[in-house]
C-alpha cells in the first residue's frame, strides 16, 4: 500500500514560563498507508494527543513535518476530521440538523437534494435512523458518539482521527461500540488513526499499533502488526491463536513503561566488590525447567561463593520482552534461546543488530514436539505421517506454535518438517506463542501443535490434550538449547564480573546434572518465583521416566544435559548451525564473514579458563564436527555452510550476500 | 449444596446459612405500559469472607441487584438476608461505594470520613477513638499526607481512595461496590485493584462488586457472576476463579486457566447475551 501520511521526523517542543522548553516528542517517523487503521497506545503524557494534534493540522511540529501525497500539512482541513472523547454535538440541535450544519459549512456548492442525501447515508450507516430528530440530551453516550463519528464521515475525510472516541464509556458498551466502529471505517474505507490506552480495543481495531514511550521527549518504542484475519470480533480475535500473544507484548510494554515511571529505573549502577567490577546483577528467565542452572546457582549460593553478593533473577513473560531489556540494559544477562544472540549480533528481520557474547551453554536438550491429540488418534506417529495427512487434508492448514523465531524450537521444527516434505512457511502456518500459554491455546483448538520445553510438554499429555511426537533425543541429541547471553560491551566492561558469573553457573550446572539432586530440583522449581508448576509435571523429564501420553512412560535419560558429557562448552559446529538455518528461512542474512561472527559471539577461550579453573573433567571445548546429520537427510559440513544453503535455502530466504 | 428453605428466612438465622443470601429475588416496576420486571428470580450465596464479581451489559438490572442488597430498595417478591436477618433498609453494616465517589466538596478528607464515623459510632468522639479510627483509615489507603485536602484537589483515584476508606471505618461486615474504578485511568485502576485486593485480606470482609471489565473480576474474585440481559434478567452463569491468592498479575497471565475463563465470559457477553443497545 502505498504512502497516503508520513510523519517525518517530527519533534515537537513547548516553551515553559521559566524560559526552559519541554519536549513532547522527539524525532517521530511514521508512514500511514492509505485505507490503514493505526493505534497510538501509551500512558497519559506519552504525546498520543499531541501527534494527533500535528496531523490534523491543529498545531506545527516544530522540528520535521506531516506530509500528506508528498505535501506538507500546514492547517486544519476538512479532509482530516478528528472526534474527541467528549462528541462536541451542539446540544440545541437534533442528530440530522449537527450533521447537516458540517456538511452545509463543507460543501455550500453542493445542491441542496445531495447535501441531504449525504446526511442520510451517514445517518444510516451509524445505525441511528430511528433517533434522527433526537436532541443530544436524548442519547445515550454510545449513540452521541456514533453521531459525531457520522458528522465526520459525511465530510468524506481522508483520514478520521479518534481521540480516546470511546474513553467515557463502559467495558461492555465499548465492546459493542468497537464492533461498529470497526464495520464504519471498513465501509467508508478511510485511514484512520486513534488514540487508546485500551489494549483489546488496540488489538481489535488495528492493523498496525504504535507504542509510545513515556514523555517528556516520547518516541515510538515499538510498532506491532496485528495479523488477525478480518472480519473480526471480540471472540474471533481472542480466539486467534496470536492475540494473547500479541496482546501479552503489549502489557508487558505498558508495564515496563508504568515502571520506568514510577520509579525511574535505570540500569542499576555497578557495586564494585570481592575484586569483581559489578556484584550487583540482574539475570533474566523464562519459567521454564530449563532456567535450572540459575535458579540453583541462587538458591545453592554459588552466585555468593564467587562474590557475586546481589543477583536478582528477573521472571520475563516472553523471549521478546527478555531480549528488549538486554537492549535496554535492565539485564546485565540472560538465560536465552540459542540462537538469540546470534539473531541480535545479525539483526533479525530488520531490528537493529547488537554485538552479543556468550561464553557458555546452560543446556542441552530439553524440548519436544507435541500434536494435539486427535492426530495420533488418525495414526500419525512420524513427520511421514504428518506429511500424509496434510496431503490428504488439502482444505485444512495446520497451525504450529513456537517460542521465537531464534529459538531451537523454530529452527529444528522447520528442519522437521522440511524433512519429509513439509515446507513449514506454505504448507503449513509456524506463529510464536509464549511458553505458558501453549497448552491453553492447543485445547482452545486454534493451534495443531507447538515445539517447546519443559514443562508444557507434560503439561499438555497429562491434560489429555495432546500426545508427544518427538523429543530433542530423537530430533537432535545434544544441540545447545539454552545459553547464558550478555551484551558484548557488558562482557568488555565486566570482564571479571562475567568471569565470576560463568563459574558459578557452571559449577550450579553440575549440580543440575547429579542424579541425587534432581529430585529436589524438581521442587525448587516448582516454587511460583520460578516455573510455577506442579513438581509432578516438572520431575517426568528431570527424573523421568517421561510420559508422551501414547502408553508406558518410558525413561529417557537424556532428557535434559546440563553438564556431563561436555555439555557447557559453546560449540562452534552448533554457532554455524544456527547462522545456516536463520539465513536458510529467510531470519537473517548469511554473513560474509560467517567464521568471525561464530567465532566472537562465542567467547570459548573464556569458557575454557574457567572450565580449567573449576576442575571440569570436560575443559576442553568440543572440536568442530565434522557434519551436523539431522533425519538422515537434513547434512550440515560446518567448513562449508555456504554450499548448504545453495542446496537447502527456502525460495523466501533472502539473497545470500 | 445446602438448601435454604423459606422459613428458613422467617425464623432466626440459621448456624449454616451462608453469609449472604439473595433469595428468589425478583423486582418488577409499574409503568404506564405495564409492569416492566428487571430481575427475575435471582438466588446468590455468598460465603464469609468471599470475593464476588457481578458482570453484564448496562441494563440488566445489576445496580438494581445491589441496591436491594444494600436495602436502598425491596425486592418485590424474594428477600435479601445477611447472616440470616431480612435486609429492609440501608444500614453501616453493608456500605456502598460509587463510581462518582459521592463525597462532600466542602470537607477535607479526613472530615468526610470523620463525618460518617461520628454518625455512626457517637460515643466513640468522646473518647477520641474516632479519631483513631479516621487516621488509621487514611493510613489504610496511603492518604496521612493528603488529609486535609479537599475533593477538589484529589485525583479520581484519590477520591476513590478516601470512599473506600470511609465505608470500611464504619467496619461494615459487607462491602458493596458498584462499578468503583470504572473512571479512573487504566493505571491508577490496576492500582486501586492491587490496593483493594490488599484491604480484603486485611479486613476480611465480605465484597460483592459490579464491574463492567473482566479482566478486573478475573483478577479480584473468587466468584463471578454473569448476567443475562434485561428484561427479567437472571443469573447465566457462575464462574468459580481457580486463582491462588495472594494474586499477581503477570503470573495470572501465564495461567493456561486465565485464557479459558476469559475466553468463557468473552463468549458468554458478545454471543450468547450480546447486547446490541448501547
Amino acid at each position: 500500500m502505498p504512502s497516503l501520511f508520513t510523519v517525518d521526523h517530527v519533534t515537537q517542543a513547548f516553551p515553559l514560563r521559566d524560559g526552559g522548553t519541554y519536549v513532547a516528542l522527539r524525532d517521530i517517523f511514521l508512514d500511514i498507508a492509505e485505507g490503514e487503521f493505526l493505534s497510538l497506545v501509551g500512558h497519559s503524557g506519552c504525546g498520543k494527543s499531541t501527534l494527533l494534534n500535528l496531523l490534523a493540522g491543529l498545531s506545527q511540529a516544530t522540528e520535521g513535518g506531516i506530509l500528506m501525497n508528498g505535501r506538507e500539512i500546514t492547517d486544519p482541513g476538512p479532509d482530516r476530521m478528528v472526534v474527541f472523547q467528549n462528541y462536541s454535538l451542539l446540544p440545541w440541535k437534533t442528530v440530522r440538523q449537527n450533521i447537516a450544519l458540517a456538511v452545509d459549512n463543507v460543501f455550500p456548492t453542493k445542491p441542496l437534494a445531495e447535501r441531504g442525501s449525504i446526511v442520510e447515508h451517514h445517518i444510516q450507516m451509524v445505525g441511528l435512523k430511528p433517533a434522527a430528530d433526537k436532541y443530544p440530551r436524548e442519547l445515550s453516550g454510545g449513540m452521541k458518539q456514533r453521531v459525531a463519528i457520522a458528522r465526520a464521515l459525511a465530510l468524506r475525510p481522508k483520514l478520521l482521527l479518534l481521540d480516546e472516541p470511546f474513553g467515557a464509556l463502559d467495558a461492555l458498551t465499548r465492546g459493542n461500540l468497537q464492533q461498529q466502529l470497526m464495520r464504519i471505517c471498513e465501509d467508508a474505507g478511510v485511514t484512520t488513526v486513534m488514540v487508546t490506552h485500551a489494549v483489546d480495543e488496540a488489538l481489535l481495531l488495528s492493523d498496525r499499533v504504535v507504542l509510545m514511550t513515556n514523555g517528556p521527549e516520547a518516541h515510538i518504542g515499538q510498532i506491532l502488526e496485528v495479523p488477525l484475519s478480518r472480519p473480526r470480533s471480540q471472540l474471533t480475535a481472542a480466539e486467534d491463536p496470536s492475540y494473547y500473544s500479541l496482546r501479552a507484548e503489549m502489557v508487558g510494554f505498558l508495564n515496563d513503561q508504568r515502571r520506568a515511571r514510577q520509579q525511574r529505573i535505570k540500569p542499576a549502577a555497578a557495586i564494585a566488590a570481592n575484586g569483581l567490577e559489578k556484584v550487583n546483577l540482574s539475570i533474566g528467565f523464562i519459567p521454564l525447567t530449563d532456567c535450572a542452572p540459575l535458579v540453583v546457582a541462587r538458591e545453592k549460593g554459588f552466585f555468593l561463593r564467587h562474590g557475586l553478593e546481589q543477583v536478582e533473577l528477573r521472571r520475563e513473560a516472553n523471549w521478546k520482552t527478555l531480549e528488549n531489556h538486554v537492549r535496554q540494559g535492565v539485564l546485565d544477562a540472560a538465560q536465552m534461546v540459542a540462537g538469540l544472540p546470534y539473531a541480535m549480533t545479525l539483526g533479525l528481520r530488520g531490528q537493529e543488530p547488537l554485538a552479543m557474547a556468550t561464553a557458555l551453554t546452560l543446556s542441552r536438550n530439553g524440548n519436544a514436539i507435541t500434536l494435539h491429540r486427535r492426530f495420533h488418534e488418525a495414526g500419525v506417529s512420524e513427520a511421514a505421517g504428518l506429511k500424509r495427512w496434510i496431503t490428504a487434508h488439502p482444505e485444512k492448514r495446520l497451525v504450529f506454535a513456537m517460542v521465537h523465531p531464534a529459538s531451537m524450537h523454530n529452527l529444528i521444527l522447520r528442519a522437521w518438517l522440511a524433512s519429509a516434505g513439509i515446507d513449514p512457511d506454505r504448507d503449513v502456518e509456524l506463529i510464536v506463542i509464549p511458553p505458558p500459554q501453549m497448552v491453553a491455546t492447543l485445547r482452545a483448538g486454534t493451534i495443531d501443535g507447538f515445539c517447546v520445553g519443559e514443562p508444557w510438554n507434560t503439561r499438555a499429555v497429562r491434560e489429555g490434550i495432546g500426545t508427544v511426537i518427538a523429543t530433542d533425543t530423537e530430533l537432535w541429541n545434544g544441540h545447545s538449547e539454552k545459553v547464558l547471553g550478555v551484551r558484548q560491551e557488558w562482557a568488555g566492561a565486566y570482564p571479571r564480573t562475567h568471569e565470576a558469573l560463568v563459574l558459578a553457573l557452571l559449577e550450579a550446572c553440575r549440580w543440575c546434572d547429579q542424579p541425587e539432586n534432581r529430585q529436589e530440583l524438581s521442587e525448587m522449581l516448582a516454587s511460583p518465583e520460578f516455573v510455577g508448576a506442579d513438581p509432578a509435571t516438572l520431575s517426568p523429564a528431570l527424573v523421568g521416566p517421561f510420559d508422551r501420553g501414547l502408553g508406558q512412560p518410558m525413561a529417557d535419560p537424556a532428557m535434559f544435559r546440563f553438564h556431563d558429557g561436555g555439555a557447557n562448552a559453546p560449540d562452534r559446529g552448533d554457532a554455524i548451525w544456527i547462522l545456516t538455518q536463520l539465513a536458510r528461512w529467510g531470519l537473517c542474512s548469511f554473513p560474509d564473514d560467517w567464521e568471525q561472527v561464530a567465532d566472537q559471539v562465542q567467547l570459548r577461550e573464556l569458557y575454557q579458563r574457567v572450565a580449567e579453573a573449576s576442575g571440569s573433567a570436560e575443559a576442553l571445548a568440543n572440536p568442530v564436527p565434522s557434519l551436523i546429520q539431522l533425519f538422515g537427510s537434513d547434512c550440515l559440513d560446518p567448513s562449508d555452510p555456504v554450499a548448504y544453503l545453495r542446496a537447502h535455502a527456502h525460495p523466501g530466504a533472502r539473497a545470500l550476500r | 449444596m445446602q438448601t435454604v428453605t423459606r422459613t428458613a428466612a422467617h425464623g432466626p438465622a440459621t448456624a449454616s446459612e451462608p453469609f449472604l443470601v439473595i433469595d428468589g429475588v425478583t423486582k418488577v416496576y409499574p409503568t404506564p405500559t405495564g409492569p416492566y420486571t428487571v430481575l427475575d428470580g435471582i438466588d446468590l450465596e455468598v460465603a464469609e469472607g468471599e470475593f464476588v464479581c457481578v458482570i453484564g451489559h448496562s441494563g440488566c438490572g445489576k445496580s438494581t441487584l445491589l441496591d436491594m442488597v444494600s436495602g436502598f430498595r425491596e425486592p418485590t417478591s424474594g428477600e435479601v438476608r445477611v447472616q440470616g436477618e431480612r435486609i429492609r433498609d440501608p444500614g453501616p453494616e453493608r456500605m456502598v461505594v460509587f463510581q462518582n465517589y459521592s463525597l462532600l466538596p466542602w470537607l477535607s478528607a479526613r472530615d468526610n470520613i470523620a463525618l460518617a464515623v461520628n454518625n455512626v459510632f457517637p460515643h466513640l468522639k468522646r473518647n477520641g477513638q474516632a479519631r483513631t479510627i479516621v487516621d488509621s483509615h487514611l493510613e489504610m489507603v496511603g492518604l496521612s499526607e493528603a488529609a486535609h485536602k479537599k475533593p477538589a484537589s484529589l485525583s479520581g483515584g484519590m477520591k476513590q481512595r478516601v470512599s473506600i476508606a470511609r465505608a470500611l471505618a464504619l467496619q461494615p461486615k459487607l462491602l458493596i461496590l458498584d462499578e468503583p474504578f470504572g473512571a479512573l485511568d487504566p493505571i491508577t485502576r490496576e492500582e486501586l485493584q492491587e490496593e483493594l485486593l490488599r484491604i480484603w485480606a486485611d479486613q476480611k470482609v465480605t465484597v460483592l462488586m459490579i464491574t463492567h471489565d473482566i479482566d478486573e473480576a478475573l483478577f479480584l474474585a473468587d466468584r463471578v457472576v454473569l448476567m443475562t440481559n434485561g428484561p427479567a434478567a437472571t443469573i447465566g452463569e457462575i464462574l468459580p476463579l481457580p486463582f491462588p491468592r495472594p494474586r499477581e498479575r503477570a503470573r495470572l497471565m501465564e495461567m493456561p486457566e486465565y485464557y479459558d475463563l476469559r475466553n468463557h465470559a468473552l463468549d458468554f457477553l458478545f454471543r450468547r447475551y450480546a447486547h446490541d443497545v448501547d
